[in-house]
């Protein structure tokens, strides 16, 4: 329950629109390099993740705009991606910073798996090689995993090193930055990310980790399923708009997305964005109960709403239907009937939550499971 | 009265016949294509398999986990086989339910190389390490830790056999020209194709150019109507516009239009409209070779 209301409520609380120090919206056509870290790297701000991307085609329109450092990872397609990524920069490759990952295992397994990425990327040495997510502040400090990352290093083979995170962000980067074994942490960060995550990548960044926020868009171009929002910018400025941020590798597939990624550079999150990315939470908010227990006692035929979301919640957002089950002990089958035979639906969720297709949804969870 | 396990059985009955629930009724359970017994001899399986769901499955891949949610990815399994030869002679097997047979032939298509084909499912990929393929709605991936193509093999045969779903390729890939395709080329993205927004989604092939010619794309837009397929056509004559250049529009025929012009980072390109369809060939040397490769096309699509 924690984990999931943690990625939907995290940042949202007051702190988030209450600290943002406005900057008039003002639109520049320059280009904006940080600097990554200790490394010294000038990396565009808006930079690229390439995972999903396809087209060489898109790469290069990418450069033209002046982007010049690319995400990828030896696993992404079995190494297509690399490849891809390899092909489109030849005879470009000292105009362009190349990031992949390598996944902790024997030294052999490795190394090997560095080999097929400097082939792949027809190159000779990687600029930031990171560990693919690690998510125990142990494996952050492991000597054993810090010792591989020297010796590529001492070998030419990777300029700089870091790790990659999905998950404990924030204790991750504290280990990190207690540890100083890394150059760059690649990062999930967005608006819905907490202040504790936010106050970390302030730390590491004063320690002069690089940092790289990825999964800015905190859902991805997905317009079709977002009700025709299109918060992608200025998603992209609020991340942008924390300086401890050296770039962001929104993960683009089109020409058309990366040119709207790449208009964001030299513009400052301002009091415009502020609606689209409202708007866009609560999108997100209105997907998933969160049980605040808002709704306990509205229903005037007395159904306990709260069993009922929690069984979507379960099903939904954790995916386990052996807890819709237990959820299931705790309604009565006159609660169910009386509540899907209701007509209309008068309770109204405080956060948003769409409750007429909740019972939809609760409907047809119930209609598939196996019992 | 709280509801015992008959109970929620009768509810649960009940609301499959009265609502329109979108949940397919008969599907193979997943798990059930895991093999368990009668595995090829030496092997045996090493831990419970595994599902992960749309939450979970990042877990497992990371972010790969995103490639398959474009395509459609419903749920998989995967389990861990172990070998009797050492440590490290392990089977991982990956089985994705992609909801659809498109969708299972569109990861598979982003996943292999080159033509390499092992014969198992409706297509498929098999090197020494790893073996990809589709078959219905499903794509399976396995990984041999040490080399050993014929076990690969062998497990893929056992799993492809589990399969029941009988549903035949896309019919858009047998659209494609045979001449001059390079094997195993053809690829289906669920949107963006050829890293165009505007294109949606469709599929595309390699065709090699004539007498060493280089090689160049012939593609497919696949659009809800003629209307939409007009108003993407209108898009990519103004991106070549701006970007590149527009050199001759014509209308062809009484049902197509063509426009040719030079895409400024694919090279030069032909595109008609037929119907609901964008055809076109990108990156060509030779007019000729893409002017044969397309009037193929064009009347292969009913």
């Amino acid at each position: 329950m924690k984990h999931i209301s943690s990625v939907f409520l995290g940042a949202m609380g007051s702190h988030f629109w209450s600290e943002i120090p406005f900057a008039h919206a003002e639109k520049k056509s320059d280009l904006e390099y940080r600097t990554l870290g200790k490394t010294g790297l000038k990396v565009s701000s808006v930079s690229m993740g390439v995972m999903n991307c396809s087209d060489p085609a898109v790469l290069l329109r990418a450069f033209d705009l002046g982007i010049n450092f690319y995400d990828t990872a030896d696993c992404y397609m079995r190494g297509h991606n690399e490849e891809m990524v390899g092909k489109a920069f030849e005879g470009k490759r000292q105009k362009v910073f190349i990031q992949t990952k390598v996944h902790a295992h024997d030294e052999k397994k490795m190394r090997a798996s560095v080999e097929r990425s400097l082939q792949r990327l027809r190159t000779d040495y990687i600029d930031v090689l990171v560990w693919h997510n690690l998510s125990s502040p142990s494996e952050v400090s492991d000597p054993k995993l810090s010792e591989f990352m020297s010796k590529m290093k001492r070998e030419g083979k990777a300029r700089f090193t870091g790790f990659s995170a999905h998950s404990h962000m924030a204790s991750l980067l504290r280990e990190a930055t207690k540890s100083n074994l890394h150059d760059v942490v690649l990062v999930s960060y967005n608006f819905t990310h907490s202040k504790d995550l936010k106050e970390a990548v302030t730390m590491a960044a004063r320690s002069e980790l690089g940092i790289v926020a990825m999964k800015t868009q905190a859902g991805g171009y997905k317009k079709e399923k977002m009700g025709g929002l299109t918060p992608h910018q200025a998603a992209l400025r609020y991340v942008l708009m924390d300086r401890n941020v050296s770039c962001a590798v929104p993960g683009v597939t089109t020409i058309e997305q990366i040119e709207e990624c790449a208009a964001v550079m030299g513009t400052s999150f301002s009091k415009q964005d502020i609606h689209p990315l409202k708007q866009y939470h609560s999108f997100l908010q209105g997907r998933i109960c969160t049980l605040c227990g808002g709704c306990v006692g509205e229903c005037p035929h007395g159904v306990p709403y709260s069993d009922l979301l929690r069984v979507v919640m379960y099903h939904e957002g954790y995916e386990n239907d052996s807890l819709v089950r237990e959820s299931l002990q705790r309604i009565t089958v006159q609660d169910i009937q009386r509540c899907f035979a209701c007509p209309s639906c008068s309770v109204i969720c405080k956060r948003g939550l769409d409750m007429k297709a909740q019972v939809q949804m609760a409907k047809q969870i119930l209609s598939s499971i196996q019992v | 009265m709280f509801m015992n396990r008959r109970e929620i059985i009768a509810v649960s009955v009940f609301l499959l016949m009265v609502t329109c629930s979108s949940v397919s009724s008969a599907a193979t359970p997943l798990e059930s294509l895991i093999l368990q017994r009668d595995l090829p001899k030496g092997w045996t399986l090493a831990e419970a398999p595994q599902i992960y769901k749309k939450k979970t499955l990042f877990q497992h891949i990371d972010g790969q986990a995103e490639l398959f949610f474009k395509y459609g990815f419903q749920q998989s399994v995967f389990a861990t086989y172990q070998g009797e030869r050492s440590r490290e002679d392990q089977i991982e097997v990956d089985i994705y339910d992609m909801g659809k047979v498109i969708q299972a032939f569109g990861v598979f298509s982003r996943f292999r190389n080159e033509d390499r084909p092992g014969g198992f499912g409706l297509d498929s990929y098999l090197d020494d390490h790893s073996v990809f393929f589709y078959k219905g709605k499903y794509f399976i991936m396995l990984y041999a830790a040490e080399s050993n193509a014929d076990s690969l093999g062998q497990f893929s045969k056992l799993i492809s056999s589990k399969i029941s779903d009988s549903s035949p390729p896309p019919k858009e890939i047998g659209h494609f020209p045979k001449n001059g395709l390079k094997p195993g080329s053809i690829q289906y993205f669920p949107e963006g194709l050829l890293g165009h927004k505007f294109l949606g989604r469709g599929f595309q092939g390699t065709y090699m150019g004539n007498a060493g010619g280089k090689e160049f794309k012939v593609f497919m837009a696949i659009f809800k109507d003629s209307g939409e397929a007009m108003k993407a056509r209108e898009f990519y004559k103004d991106d070549l516009s701006r970007k590149g250049k527009v050199s001759s529009e014509a209308i062809h025929q009484s049902e197509t239009s063509v426009l040719k012009g030079e895409d400024p980072y694919q090279g030069k390109i032909i595109l008609f409209q037929k119907g609901f369809y964008l055809l076109g060939a990108l990156g060509f040397e030779k007019e000729e070779d893409a002017d044969n490769r397309l009037a193929e096309l064009i009347k292969n699509v009913k």
